[in-house]
């Protein structure tokens, strides 16, 4: 009622100015919500590092003769939050796109206000299988656990992996990372003997490490972010357990190593972004990134920097059409997209992402690219 | 189910002493503070990330020796607990009338204001430092967390430490609370604040020493913790802070060895839970003994009839 009344007044105060406003140069706006305080305040930070130098150089571009603004929302990734910043985003009617948010419970509790008012979304890093189940209006740019669980067990089962221990955190993305793997890494033959879920904000695993050890797993597959990750792999150091371990792509972090020093050693992952990639568009991207925010990009950064170039790509075809509903139609043409974390082509039907996953192993203290 | 009681059972006791340890650790100053003031300091876990940066800072810019180092801690733990009695309790200390000094609103403004502290406090650190676990120079991390092999057991080195580091601040605390002018000044206050105060002691000195000697140990648990975990970060105080609260209330709210007991029971408890339960559980295990105790024993486990601190 009170959107509707605010919607009819302000329309009403621009029908005047509406002539006026053609002469001036046009503006179109994107909202961004993301953890800018708060625990995950460092994924934001990275988040908005790279929308900013995506959005630059597109302004620099004059791919559309308007310039492209975002508005960044601070949401601490909380779900209650994300609710709040998006009624606030769709009430805004300059705002034709959203791009966040961080964890897949915020982005699923903020998507479905984005669905009932028609506003497309697109989230850099939700990965959970129900996020773009919520309505034609949800993108994302990251590929999910349906896609990278059945990636790592193919690969152990290759490794000669039989008996495997699944340790996860307690939230949507992991209860996904544990789902997936499992039914795959039966599908090959093998037999998933222990599992545990760890509560968000636990970094003490000595208990869970001691449980699982008892089961002797040929290897551990871990799913959570680089910081649970380092604590993880320095416990089970401590614990002298020598079963290697394999991990999420969530956990490509410079700084894991650096966290985690010894206890890192040896651990599998798959990516799809690599710093240290030849290609030339990566290489530049990770210059410049270095240079402007003097810290090194990682996965998450990469993954925001295409988001944000894919909305911008959709926002350039859409011109001078720049609605929702085209800005939504454009993002689900997104085919082939060059970005620095591969080509990425957006299922039109399901909105999934498709991108290639590279192997990495952690050998002399460096990430380090395995040859298929 | 019996066939649990093994090699890995045993461990899983190790893991659950240690973590038993950590939350004693902090729950000493943590109940030394409530003993005194009647009050929960809800900024005691700051106090220890306060401690943790302190030492980190000086690692990184210093290198210091380890008694150095462990020095430079307590006194940044004492500032620091002098500053924080100064802005958030200090100021609802000034009427001093007896229906000001026995109001529970009084107490309970402390309550938030501590609160406020510390959110204001972790939310700085965020702003200066990040809100990312800090990287810890290897040479003093690897020296807390080296493997020592025991047969088929396992313990890191810093759990040693944090043993020993335990028993030091545990002994140190009880000599100076029964072998010292302040001390004998603390337990007055603990007793009968205006009863103190009629008899000549200083309350405002002694209170303001209770936090010197309660930060300071939290400032040094943090420091010794965040090596041996590895894990160092503003929001790190939340955690072992609850289950420290925790163990204040199941001991007795101000009986110090009741909650040294308790928080080793806790972490015991938490460990042998995770060989039933996934990890998930392990929590509730502590706030069900929370509840049970209150049930039971309203004025918990060590609390009645003993003196206070």
């Amino acid at each position: 009622m009170t959107t509707t009344r605010r919607t009819l007044l302000l329309a009403g105060a621009a029908l005047p100015l509406a002539g006026a406003a053609v002469a001036q140069q046009r503006t179109v706006t994107l909202g961004y919500q993301l953890p800018l305080t708060g625990e995950f305040s460092q994924y934001g930070e990275r988040f908005r590092n790279s929308a900013i130098m995506a959005l630059d150089a597109f302004n620099r571009s004059g791919r559309i003769p308007a310039q492209v603004n975002i508005v960044f929302e601070d949401t601490r990734s909380d779900p209650r939050e994300a609710v709040a910043v998006a009624r606030k985003f769709v009430d805004n009617r300059d705002i034709v796109a959203v791009l966040g948010d961080f964890s897949s419970s915020a982005a699923i509790q903020a998507g479905r206000v984005y669905a009932e008012a028609g506003m497309p979304q697109l989230s850099q890093t939700a990965s959970h299988p129900d996020y773009v189940k919520i309505s034609p209006w949800q993108f994302r740019n990251i590929t999910t656990q349906a896609y990278e669980g059945p990636h790592v067990a193919r690969w152990m089962a290759a490794n000669g992996v039989k008996r495997v221990a699944v340790v996860s955190i307690q939230n949507d993305w992991g209860q996904s990372v544990v789902s997936n793997f499992a039914d795959a890494f039966k599908a090959t033959g093998g037999e998933v003997v222990a599992t545990q879920m760890y509560n968000p904000g636990n970094r003490e695993f000595r208990a869970v490490l001691t449980d699982i050890a008892r089961q002797r797993p040929d290897a551990i597959y871990i799913g959570m972010f680089y910081e649970d990750g380092a604590a993880f792999l320095q416990q089970r150091r401590q614990l002298n357990i020598r079963a290697p371990v394999y991990g999420t792509s969530s956990m490509y972090e410079p700084k894991l190593i650096e966290l985690a020093g010894p206890g890192a050693e040896g651990m599998y992952l798959s990516t799809s972004f690599m710093a240290e990639s030849p290609e030339a568009h990566v290489k530049a991207y990770v210059e410049e990134y270095k240079r402007r925010f003097n810290s090194e990009p990682n996965m998450f950064s990469a993954q925001a920097f295409d988001a944000v170039n894919i909305m911008l790509e959709a926002i350039a075809r859409a011109w001078p059409d720049v609605t929702r509903q085209r800005v939504r139609d454009e993002l689900a043409r997104t085919k082939d997209f060059p970005g620095v974390t591969g080509a990425t082509t957006f299922d039109p039907e399901t909105r999934e992402p498709a991108k290639t996953l590279a192997r990495m192993r952690i050998q002399d203290g460096k990430f380090t690219l395995i040859q298929n | 189910m019996f066939d649990r009681f093994d090699i890995f059972f045993v461990q899983q006791l190790v893991n659950g002493f240690s973590v038993g340890l950590v939350y004693a650790l902090v729950a000493i100053g943590f109940t030394l503070i409530f003993g005194v003031l009647n009050v929960v300091n809800f900024a005691h876990g700051e106090i220890y990330m306060i401690g943790a940066y302190a030492g980190l800072m000086a690692l990184i810019f210093l290198a210091p020796p380890w008694v150095a180092l462990l020095l430079i801690v307590l006194a940044a733990g004492i500032v620091a607990g002098v500053l924080l009695e100064r802005a958030a309790f200090k100021p609802f200390r000034r009427f001093r009338d007896e229906a000001s000094l026995k109001s529970k609103a009084m107490r309970e403004s402390t309550l938030l204001s501590s609160l406020a502290v510390s959110i204001i406090v972790r939310e700085a650190t965020e702003k200066i430092f990040g809100a990312d676990m800090r990287p810890i120079p290897r040479a003093y991390a690897n020296a807390l967390q080296e493997p020592i092999l025991i047969g088929e057991l396992a313990v890191a080195s810093g759990q040693l430490v944090i043993l020993g580091a335990a028993i030091v601040m545990f002994l140190t605390l009880q000599f100076i609370l029964f072998r010292t002018q302040i001390g004998l000044s603390i337990r007055a206050v603990a007793a009968n604040p205006l009863g103190a105060q009629y008899v000549g002691v200083n309350v405002d000195r002694t209170v303001i020493a209770t936090f010197a000697i309660g930060s300071g140990m939290g400032a040094v648990a943090g420091i010794l913790i965040g090596l041996y975990q590895g894990t160092i970060f503003p929001a790190m105080g939340f955690a072992p802070g609850v289950k420290a609260f925790v163990a204040m209330v199941m001991g007795g709210l101000n009986s110090i060895p009741g909650a040294v007991i308790c928080a080793i029971f806790l972490g015991v408890s938490e460990a042998v839970a995770t060989e039933f339960f996934a990890q998930g559980w392990a929590d509730l295990v502590a706030y069900l003994f929370l509840v049970l105790t209150l049930i039971f024993f309203p004025t918990g486990l060590f609390g009645a009839g003993r003196e206070r601190v």
